[in-house]
């Protein structure tokens, strides 16, 4: 399957070394999967389909990789082809790890990302609402906001130990900023009117609050929710790569370090439905909060 | 049916008097200080219909806002029912000239927006649906019998203010303050909702003061048309409306009553008006601008020559 020097690179450096040892042989030959081929144009189509029924894999776009380096051989490890990597998936799956390192990342990015969410509608509330508390509180948050999480993830770990507590804390520091950042765009941004409405019908502030305030920038702050969505699963596969003993970060990494590539890709095609899958539900539930907005191109006034 | 000398007025409005910073700019950089309103006394009786006319930037905004508790007069007081007005209150109700529905809700929801935390006689919260009953009683006296259930967004300018209507005057307030309530709606509609307007106030008997620009509107509808000056807002004159019976479909636009009493409106207001222009006045944004304003710089005093 493999050669010798990549087995070696790859056991005896970090996984990036070997990433990059790997784009590294290949310099020159012109099998290799380049950067242009990652992307299949329109034009290559063509060729790429022919190549891929010659040599036996018929795969869609991003295996289709795969058919740029038919018959050298020398890759095959390192770019399995779809079926070898769904096999990989399939027993992940029947030996019950899959499970186990998807429980733990869910169970991880899901106690961040909530924690972030009601913080962050919470504080972004105050700061759209009360002047002087943005006035205060503004500098700081651009810094924090401007400071990369995965920048400050030794912090959190020599601050929280290398449990569970500095792989939540993280996600929760990434996905605090889009949802703070949404949701003082959309208090700022709602009609003024409606306030006077409201108040003219005697509410107090906290029912203002909950009743006028928060359902008025829903759409927006689901924007945030989004954003945070995929940044929180995002730094949390990052997290889990440098230090955690389950995870799909670690399942991606670890697999890499044993030269187990089937299952590598098998972690990253888990990641990518994840991401997907996340998404789609945060978009179902945005479209159940905002049901009353005009959709762009409809037929109402 | 006019107020003075009644023993107990509804809404007394005691020497009111309303004064807005103007925002510094780069013509002029200190901002300074302008009167909206000045000295404006007035009694409204329990069940009158009153209509407030005055040209652009005369302050009826502020007054309705003062009158709503929205803001706090500098000078003066307002009272109801003998009792000092100090923010807003369920005993009034406003309707805005933008309907300022609140678009998430369904039109049944915006009725009920102002009865969620509202007690029934018995003293007991209303349930969930004694205030969907409600609010479909109320839609049905706008006419939106049917139309429960659609958002704002899928009603038209007409139907989204016989919302704001029934809003309004779904958790029964005595009084009911209009903002210019029909002036974004088209010549029928407003006609339509003009008597639509009139056929709710005898029926229900509310306290109702409301703003317009327009001499006809204010003719029409009001018992009284209260003119206010050009900035700062004084009240110029209180004219009686009396265009006799109002039952039947006489076109009461066209009888002569109507015409004398609009050429009286109109002849006061169009003096104001004309200062007004050139003063150059314009409205006074929310956030204390007035875009339009070419302020020298001892404003006050011109102005307080000028009227």
């Amino acid at each position: 399957m493999a050669t010798p020097t990549l087995t070696k690179t790859a056991s005896s450096r970090s996984w990036k070394v070997g990433v990059g040892e790997f784009f590294g042989n290949c310099r020159g030959v012109t099998s290799c999967p380049t950067l242009s081929s990652l992307v299949q144009y329109p034009a290559r189509k063509g060729r790429a389909r022919r190549l891929g029924l010659g040599s036996n894999h018929p795969v869609p776009a991003p295996v289709g990789v795969r058919t740029r380096v038919p018959g050298t051989g020398g890759h095959q490890g390192i770019l399995p082809p779809l079926h070898e990597v769904l096999n990989a998936l399939g027993s992940l799956i029947s030996k019950g790890q899959l499970q186990t390192h998807l429980a733990a990342s869910l169970t991880r990015s899901a106690s961040g990302f909530e924690i972030a969410v009601v913080t962050a509608v919470v504080l972004g509330l105050l700061v759209a609402w009360y002047r002087s508390l943005d006035r205060f509180l503004n500098p700081l948050l651009e810094v924090f906001r401007n400071t990369a999480a995965l920048a400050l993830l030794p912090v959190f770990t020599l601050l929280l130990g290398i449990g569970e507590i500095s792989k939540i804390s993280i996600v929760a520091y990434a996905a605090f900023f889009p949802v703070l950042l949404n949701t003082i765009a959309g208090v700022r941004t709602m009609d003024p009117l409606l306030i006077r409405a409201a108040r003219s019908l005697g509410l107090s502030n906290f029912r203002l609050f909950q009743k006028v305030i928060l359902p008025s920038a829903v759409p927006t702050i689901f924007t945030g929710i989004r954003m945070a969505g995929t940044s929180s699963i995002l730094v949390l596969i990052a997290a889990e790569m440098v230090g955690a003993k389950a995870g799909l970060g670690y399942l991606i990494v670890n697999s890499q370090m044993s030269f187990l590539i089937p299952d590598m890709y098998a972690g990253i095609l888990t990641v990518s439905l994840l991401g997907l899958l996340v998404n789609y539900l945060l978009v179902a539930v945005e479209r159940h909060f905002s049901r009353w907005r005009t959709a762009v191109g409809s037929q109402s006034l | 049916m006019t107020a003075p000398g009644y023993p107990a007025p509804k809404i007394s409005l005691r020497h009111i008097g309303k004064e807005f910073t103007v925002r510094p700019t780069k013509e002029n950089p200190q901002g300074s200080r302008l009167t909206a309103l000045q000295d404006i006394s007035l009694e409204v009786a329990a069940g009158e219909f009153l209509t407030l006319v005055g040209p652009s930037g005369s302050g009826k905004t502020t007054l309705l806002d003062i009158l709503a508790g929205l803001t706090k007069p500098d000078n003066g007081q307002v009272l109801v029912d003998g009792k000092e007005v100090t923010g807003p209150g369920r005993d009034r109700a406003v309707v805005f000239q933008q309907y300022a529905l609140f678009p998430w809700r369904t039109a049944a929801a915006n009725v009920s927006f102002g009865l969620e935390g509202a007690t029934g006689l018995d003293g007991r919260k209303l349930s969930r649906s004694q205030r969907a009953e409600k609010a479909r009683e109320y839609l049905q006296l706008v006419g939106l019998a049917g139309f429960e259930e659609r958002f704002p967004h899928e009603l038209s300018g007409g139907m989204k203010q016989r919302v704001a209507i029934a809003r309004s005057l779904a958790y029964e307030p005595d009084i009911l303050l209009m903002d210019e309530p029909f002036a974004a709606l088209d010549a029928q509609t407003r006609e339509q909702l003009q008597d639509e307007l009139l056929r709710i106030w005898r029926s229900t008997g509310k306290t109702i003061i409301f703003i317009t620009h327009g001499i006809d509107e204010a003719v029409y509808l009001g018992q009284r048309v209260a003119v206010l000056s050009s900035r700062p807002g004084r009240l110029k004159q209180l004219v009686d409306i009396d265009l006799g019976d109002r039952d039947g479909d006489v076109d009461l636009r066209s009888g002569a009553a109507f015409v004398e009493h609009r050429h009286r409106v109109w002849s006061l207001l169009h003096e104001e008006v004309l200062r007004a222009q050139e003063a150059g006045h314009a409205k006074i944004q929310p956030d204390g601008s007035a875009p339009d304003e070419t302020w020298d710089a001892t404003p006050q005093t011109t102005h307080g020559k000028a009227a």
